[in-house]
């Protein structure tokens, strides 16, 4: 049928219909082009979600002549067509200039789909809920599958990942839920199967990076009968202090072998202290005593044994330990699958994976959200002195900068990113530290040689990006002597 | 008289480098970005993203990310949620399927500001949607960008075509 394009002066809107040529329409004035000369003509952008056109129209028109041409042109029927404006449906009653549709505007069109519309329409949200449940995001593991029981813990999701992600946000905020969940049946059930524990580690993919990186954790996972201990020692609080008391005995063993004193001092003040007191801190006060050298508090009394029971990092029983080894599925705090934490073996792992575990404890976890939350904390923190040492490590090693950087959720899961980052790191740690931090030592050994004027000596080493021979030529030149 | 109730729809802001990028962002790009945002549409009691999958949804709140930032309260929609659902299938299978996912151009915000448009008429912030062009228009940022492109963002929830 050939649609009239130019007004026609015999037909008027509302009016008497006069026959369009060859035009067969049922009895409305189906012109969308206005042929009296009240209305003007706008062009409205219809809009879906596959597609764009623009579409001229009466100024007055009603939502019906517009649906009636956006059928023609997006060839759908019309009461497939649901039009929204500004948040609101276009009732075939209304008029366009009712809901201030002018020219130059865009108004969204839906087609639902026949049968889409049926069973899709309104149950398209129960659909993808049971598909939810159905499948779960990550590769759960098999004995997992029934949550239901969990449900009844107060976490009703279906979804493993978000069960995660809740657990882990209710576990930091309220310690105590952490005993009550240990003592439900069911999570001590759970937590006797010692392949369902290692299947759930293992699913969390910060588990997996950490284990590729150290073999001993995948070892010590698969070994049924640590595990197993492991996980006896987390739900009993008194069996885990009695481990570490002998863990610690152990340890002080190795003082009397020569020189083993001065290792486990250090191993202490550089190592222990800082997460043991981060750890302790955890709820509300300076988090840099943490990470300072408290070394009076670190001196530990000649030759006897130690027989005061060293501070449990974490805490009072089962308060605040989201990252026990087998504890509940927090996944991604894990410093460990498995042994206890203890002066002999700080964070429970081999200390082979040391320095990655150090930045994965809950006091540095704590340390690194308080920061975040306060930036000035974090501008604080980097040009503090103690920190200095620890960049300068951090610089020399770049893997476990990496390791640092690897926890935050940003880089997560892209292996790509972490890799460029690693390279960059050096460059970016060099960037951080202020140039007198860097050329500490040089300042040092320059001042220790006679250049006692240290202004001029460290624009001396800037100038020389580090080189302390040439420094001294600069030095020698600019100085009148 | 309206017939269909009023819907309300929020949009959730979060920073993903959770405050670093305040912090970093002086000392890395030379200008000062406040966040490096991520923003999803919640409405008829979900929260609904675009992100590497394709358009997720999951409970307001549910992302590895937790809590929002901030929430921008967008206005109410008369557009109910089987309706609703058909759209973002359908955008689910055009524009917005997961491998049309650009971290510069095509990406969570970018979605949430359409979405919102459909919604309520509204747009989001703007200095959401700039952010892409400030990165960019850094040295920094156009060093990095091939890196950039290839970042996917991957917070989790579902998707809503059932597919992973």
């Amino acid at each position: 049928m050939t649609r009239k394009l130019t007004p026609d002066p015999s037909c008027s809107i509302g009016g008497i219909k006069m026959a369009d040529q060859g035009a067969a329409d049922p009895g409305n004035n189906n012109n969308n082009k206005p042929e009296a000369s009240d209305g003007t003509i706008i062009k409205v952008t219809v809009k879906t979600p596959k597609d764009k056109e623009e579409i001229a129209i009466a100024e007055d028109a009603s939502v019906t002549q517009f649906k009636e041409e956006i059928s023609r042109r997006f060839k759908a029927k019309q009461d497939q067509l649901v039009l929204i404006f500004a948040g609101k449906i276009l009732k075939d009653g209304d008029s366009l200039s009712q809901h201030g549709i002018k020219d130059g505007l865009t108004v969204h069109l839906v087609i639902k789909t026949a049968h889409k519309a049926g069973d899709g329409g309104s149950t398209s949200a129960s659909s993808s809920t049971s598909t939810q449940a159905g499948n779960t995001s990550t590769s759960s593991p098999a004995g997992f599958g029934d949550l239901s029981g969990l449900a009844g813990l107060g976490m009703g999701s279906a979804n493993f990942m978000e069960l995660q992600q809740q657990m882990q946000r209710q576990l930091m905020s309220n310690p105590e839920m952490l005993s009550q969940i240990m003592e439900n049946p069911l999570v001590q059930n759970m937590m006797s199967n010692p392949d369902l524990m290692r299947q759930m580690i293992m699913a969390n993919p910060q588990m997996q990076q950490l284990m590729e990186r150290n073999p001993e954790i995948s070892h010590m996972l698969n070994n049924p009968e640590l595990m197993r201990q492991t996980m006896e020692l987390a739900r009993n609080p008194a069996m885990m202090q009695e481990m570490m008391r002998n863990q610690d005995r152990a340890l002080s063993n190795l003082e009397s072998i020569p020189g083993g004193y001065n290792a486990l001092r250090r191993m202490y003040t550089d190592i222990q202290e800082p997460m043991f007191s981060a750890a302790r801190e955890q709820f509300g006060n300076n988090p840099f005593s943490a990470l300072g050298g408290n070394s009076e508090s670190g001196a530990q009394p000649s030759r006897t044994e130690n027989r005061e029971p060293l501070p449990n990092p974490w805490g009072p029983p089962n308060s605040s330990s989201p990252a026990e080894g087998g504890g509940a599925p927090t996944g991604s705090t894990s410093t460990t699958g498995g042994t206890n934490p203890s002066v002999s073996n700080p964070l429970g792992v081999n200390p082979g994976s040391l320095g990655n575990g150090m930045f994965n404890s809950p006091g540095m976890q704590s340390l690194m959200q308080q920061i975040s939350e306060n930036p000035q904390l974090m501008q604080n923190m980097l040009s503090a002195p103690y920190m200095r040492s620890m960049m300068q490590s951090l610089s020399q090693n770049p893997e476990l900068a990496s390791q640092v950087l690897m926890n935050n959720p940003l880089f997560a899961g892209n292996p790509q990113l972490q890799d460029q980052f690693r390279s960059q790191l050096p460059v970016f740690l060099q960037q951080a530290q202020t140039p007198e931090v860097r050329f500490q030592s040089q300042l040092d050994q320059l001042t220790a040689m006679g250049f006692i004027n240290r202004e001029a000596n460290l624009q001396a080493l800037i100038a020389t990006g580090g080189d302390i021979n040439a420094a001294i030529e600069r030095l020698l030149g600019s100085q009148p002597s | 008289m309206d017939q269909h109730d009023c819907y309300p729809v929020k949009l959730y802001i979060y920073d993903m480098s959770r405050g670093m990028a305040r912090q970093l962002s002086p000392l890395m790009l030379g200008r000062q970005l406040d966040g490096v945002w991520h923003t999803a549409i919640v409405v008829h009691g979900k929260e609904f993203f675009f992100v590497g999958e394709g358009v997720n949804n999951c409970p307001p709140g549910g992302t590895p990310l937790g809590e929002p930032d901030s929430i921008v309260d967008l206005g109410s929609t008369e557009v109910p949620e089987d309706l609703f659902m058909e759209y973002l299938l359908s955008l689910a299978e055009s524009a917005y399927s997961g491998d049309k996912y650009n971290l510069f151009e095509h990406n969570c915000n970018t979605f949430s500001d359409e979405v919102a448009q459909f919604l309520t008429g509204e747009k989001i912030p703007s200095y959401i949607t700039d952010l892409p062009s400030e990165v960019l228009a850094t040295p920094f940022g156009q060093a990095l960008r091939p890196l950039l492109e290839s970042i996917v963002i991957n917070p989790g929830g579902n998707n809503i075509t059932g597919k992973r």
